[in-house]
């Protein structure tokens, strides 16, 4: 398979170069890279060799070699060109110094990375280190030959210390393959795995005389009483009220309340059967909490319109913004995000000093915790080398790079005095420094740390104490009592190891169209058809290929696992 | 074929002998003129031709289509996917439903238009209302969108605040087939109307007078004098709608769609950009293409022959 692989990527190579460049006698970069690999375990470790030699325990290429990698564009406002900027500089940089590779960026927009990196690959042009977070995607990649195996390249630990050290065999190996020990992308670490948390609107409690809900009877209970008292809140804006705000992307905006109703005791085989859908549709529990979601709906606890308004509109949060909602969930650090365009600070603003959401946690699961289903430190962010690639070894020692600890460090925090302000107790206080040269397009460079996704500054401590220092213009009780509520009662997710569930392929989008639907449509419906139009959709989702996934899984579970536990 | 053509297209060449070398030479600004059309459909329709055949392989990256291997099923795969697929009948079914609600109100919203405008006599206005009626054509369909939902949103809409009522313009699937077709109405009917006033335009003016001289009221006078005349332009742009039933534009549909309205909104072409664009299923995407191309083509020709068995000349 290795050998075909190696083949088929040499033949490619032979034809791009003939049909648009000059063919250049003494660069053969794919014969250098499959050669490299197939020595690598037989060779010792240190020697140097015809194309490079360690200095400082670090591979020199003896010619300049040129790489070009991706990088997410957000198109953020007074931020600085996401390809070219003093971060991106200072990469550039360092990568040339230790290893004489000459790395270009190259920009995808954020936020349509999947269709901008099919068109890539299918023109040819793809970056020759790129990244997304949806294995599937790249396995569909792979399935059209447009992947190179990592396998054998990554094992050279004496070339890729670094990579070793952060990524771990945990992260490295995650989506080896059982059936052929092919590995396509190298999982990034995530280095904060909080998922989602709930907020309500302390000063609303407050004028109601009502505490921070813990329960879903709680938690109704300040729905209704913010929806009977809207003319004591919100004056004449009272039609605007929106007790609990929903958008169409139901299965995120009420994942904690979805996740309570899932059985504690729910075996590992059973999750990872219906673990397709990364919303948990076809879980048990999932129906039941969509049906308390409908029946707030009709008690017209949530946003009427919430389902006209598609995925990077800005109504509803322009709405939390105004003052108009008393409770929402989403991503744990949702409300503290961008600065002085956080939803809490534009609250004080917009509303009165009192006015801010605070962290909560109220629904709780069949055992009175409040269980969540987060991430392990894998599952995040994937990086993999197209079929374009001629330079997988200095690609992968960009990746070896990029994840040494210091460089991270740096990335994260940027420049004394400009990105951060360095506290006592040693800890990070991060400062905007949008609209000058130094600005961090992304939170924390996290687009530019490609292995590494939240923060992460070498000593857990410090990072702790950062990470609520890590919102401008935001109070760090907040942030901190937030990623508190987004640490308890925690369920990692494990690494389940089967073969490739071929009915998986593409299916993607069209499932998570159908699965929307079906959420949106049972939540607006009348309580009393709510059975039928769940049963509908459902059956709907599970004909166009969600039925095929779940078959495709189980079989696959149960040639690997002989019970329902993975231990 | 070509001679048909000639035909039906003029009796220039049916009176003059001579060879093509010398029609070159007579009319050669002419055929000069026609190059530059000649060669975009060549390069930009002719060409791409040959990726069709994408939907009967398996997909690969990096070769050339022709080197990509042949799909299961004899290269069929693709499309017994696609037809077994319940989301892609129904979109096959929403796509002619809307597409016949257009053609119902749309097609003859412009005639009317460019009647009534036909028959303004003051000049001024006239022009003022042309051009106030063209420029929702100059909007993108997102931006309509936006608007609109401004205006009909089921609770924040200006409409139904003023009413103080909750129709669900958007979120009900019948509220929201007429206010699709409806704006699309809004949106083309000015446009459509050139092409009509143009032909208006030709009308030999002898023929109104002859009509007043006999006594013709206005209403009489458009029956029988204005309609009659840009009826080989109806049935022209007739036939074209026609052939394009199967056929939709992306960005209407897409930029109306919401969840609670998908089993009335997901359309051919949606439906396409999702399973296949987003997925990578460029296969699909060309089967579900190809497919769509072949019926239109059918009720080109169909409706083309129907006219013409009507006594009217077809386009073709």
């Amino acid at each position: 398979m290795r050998r075909f692989l190696a083949m088929l990527l040499a033949a490619l190579m032979v034809i791009s170069l003939a049909a648009c460049n000059p063919v250049n006698p003494t660069d053969k970069p794919t014969d250098k890279a499959t050669d490299k690999a197939t020595d690598a375990p037989t060779e010792a470790q240190t020697e140097d060799d015809a194309e490079g030699s360690y200095i400082n325990g670090m591979y020199y290429f003896k010619e300049t070699r040129e790489i070009t990698v991706e990088v997410f564009d957000r198109n953020v406002d007074n931020g600085t060109p996401a390809n070219d900027n003093k971060f991106t500089d200072w990469i550039k940089a360092g990568v040339l110094r230790d290893h004489n590779i000459k790395v270009e960026f190259v920009a995808v927009p954020r936020w349509t990375e999947t269709d901008e990196i099919n068109n890539l690959l299918a023109a040819g042009d793809a970056p020759d280190i790129c990244y997304t977070y949806s294995y599937p995607t790249i396995l569909q990649y792979a399935s059209q030959d447009g992947v190179i195996d990592l396998a054998e390249l990554v094992e050279d630990k004496e070339m890729f210390p670094n990579l070793w050290s952060w990524l771990k065999e945990s992260n490295i190996y995650w989506d080896k393959s059982v059936t052929d020990g092919s590995l396509y992308a190298l999982e990034g670490r995530r280095a904060n795995s909080n998922r989602i948390v709930t907020f309500i609107r302390q000063d609303w409690l407050d004028a109601l005389k009502l505490d921070v809900p813990t329960t879903k009877a709680e938690f109704e209970a300040c729905l209704v009483a913010f929806r009977d008292n809207a003319a004591t809140l919100l004056g004449e804006n009272a039609d605007k009220m929106v007790p609990y705000s929903v958008s169409y992307d139901v299965g995120w905006r009420a994942g904690t309340l979805i996740e309570s109703f899932i059985d504690p005791d729910i075996t590992d085989k059973e999750f990872y059967i219906n673990g397709f859908d990364d919303r948990k549709y076809t879980e048990n529990g999932t129906k039941e909490a969509i049906r308390l979601l409908n029946k707030w709906y009709n008690m017209g606890l949530l946003w009427d319109d919430f389902a006209l308004y598609g995925p990077g509109d800005t109504t509803e949060d322009d709405m939390m913004k105004a003052g108009y909602v008393g409770a929402l969930t989403h991503n744990w650090d949702y409300v503290f995000r961008n600065g002085e365009d956080s939803i809490n600070y534009q609250l004080t603003i917009n509303v009165g000093e009192n006015a801010k959401f605070v962290p909560c946690d109220p629904f709780e699961d069949a055992n009175g915790t409040h269980q969540k289903f987060v991430d392990s430190g894998a599952g995040d962010r994937k990086a993999f080398l197209p079929y374009t690639n001629e330079e997988p070894i200095a690609s992968l020692l960009y990746l070896d790079w990029i994840s040494t600890a210091s460089n991270i460090l740096y990335l994260q925090t940027g420049e004394e005095g400009v990105n951060h302000i360095k506290g006592d107790d040693g800890s990070y206080k991060i400062i905007s420094a949008l609209g000058t040269e130094w600005a961090q397009n992304s939170g924390q460079n996290i687009d530019l740390t490609m292995t590494c996704n939240g923060l992460n500054l070498g000593d857990a401590n410090i990072t702790a104490l950062s990470t609520a220092y890590s919102y401008p213009n935001n109070d760090p009780a907040l942030v901190a009592a937030a990623d508190a509520i987004a640490k308890t009662d925690t369920i990692p997710a494990k690494n389940v190891k089967v073969a490739t569930i071929e009915s998986e392929n593409g299916m993607g989008e069209v499932l998570k169209t159908a699965r929307d639907e079906g959420f949106d449509k049972s939540v607006v419906c009348a309580v009393a058809d709510f059975d039928k139009t769940w049963d509908q959709y459902m059956a709907s989702y599970l004909a166009q290929g969600g039925q095929d996934i779940i078959d495709e899984r189980t079989v696959a579970w149960e040639a690997v696992y002989s019970g329902d536990s993975l231990q | 074929m070509g001679k048909k053509k000639m035909m039906a297209t003029g009796i220039v060449a049916t009176k003059r002998k001579g060879s093509f070398g010398a029609y070159i030479r007579r009319y050669w600004q002419l055929y000069l003129l026609l190059l530059l059309p000649v060669v975009y459909f060549v390069v930009f329709k002719y060409v791409p031709m040959e990726y069709i055949q994408i939907a009967f392989k398996k997909y690969k990256l990096g070769i050339t289509v022709w080197e990509m291997p042949l799909a299961k099923n004899d290269g069929f795969e693709w499309f017994i996917k696609a037809f077994k697929n319940p989301k892609f009948w129904l979109s096959v079914r929403n796509t002619v439903v809307l597409n016949l609600l257009d053609l119902t109100f749309g097609f003859p919203a412009p005639i009317i238009f460019a009647i009534i405008l036909n028959e303004l006599r003051f000049s001024r206005l006239k022009k003022v209302t042309q051009t106030i009626a063209y420029m929702p054509h100059f909007l993108s369909w997102v931006i309509i969108y936006s608007v609109s939902l401004a205006l009909f949103a089921d609770n924040d809409g200006m409409i139904n605040q003023v009413l103080g009522t909750k129709i669900p313009f958007f979120s009900d699937p019948t509220h929201w087939i007429v206010s699709y077709i409806a704006i699309g109405v809004w949106q083309n009917f000015g446009w459509g109307s050139i092409i009509y006033l143009a032909a208006i335009a030709g009308i030999n003016p002898e023929l109104y007078e002859a009509a007043m001289v006999d006594g013709a009221g206005r209403l009489q006078r458009i029956w029988h004098v204005t309609l009659p005349g840009i009826r080989s332009t109806i049935v022209v742009l007739l036939i074209m709608n026609l052939g394009n039933i199967l056929g939709s534009g992306f960005d209407r549909p897409f930029a109306f769609q919401n969840n609670l309205v998908l089993d009335v909104a997901e359309v051919l072409s949606t439906y396409v950009y999702k399973a296949g664009i987003k997925s990578l299923q460029l296969e699909l995407t060309t089967a579900v293409g190809l497919f769509q191309s072949v019926i239109c083509l059918f009720f080109l020709l169909g409706s083309n022959w129907l006219s013409r068995k009507l006594g009217e000349r077809g386009i073709f």
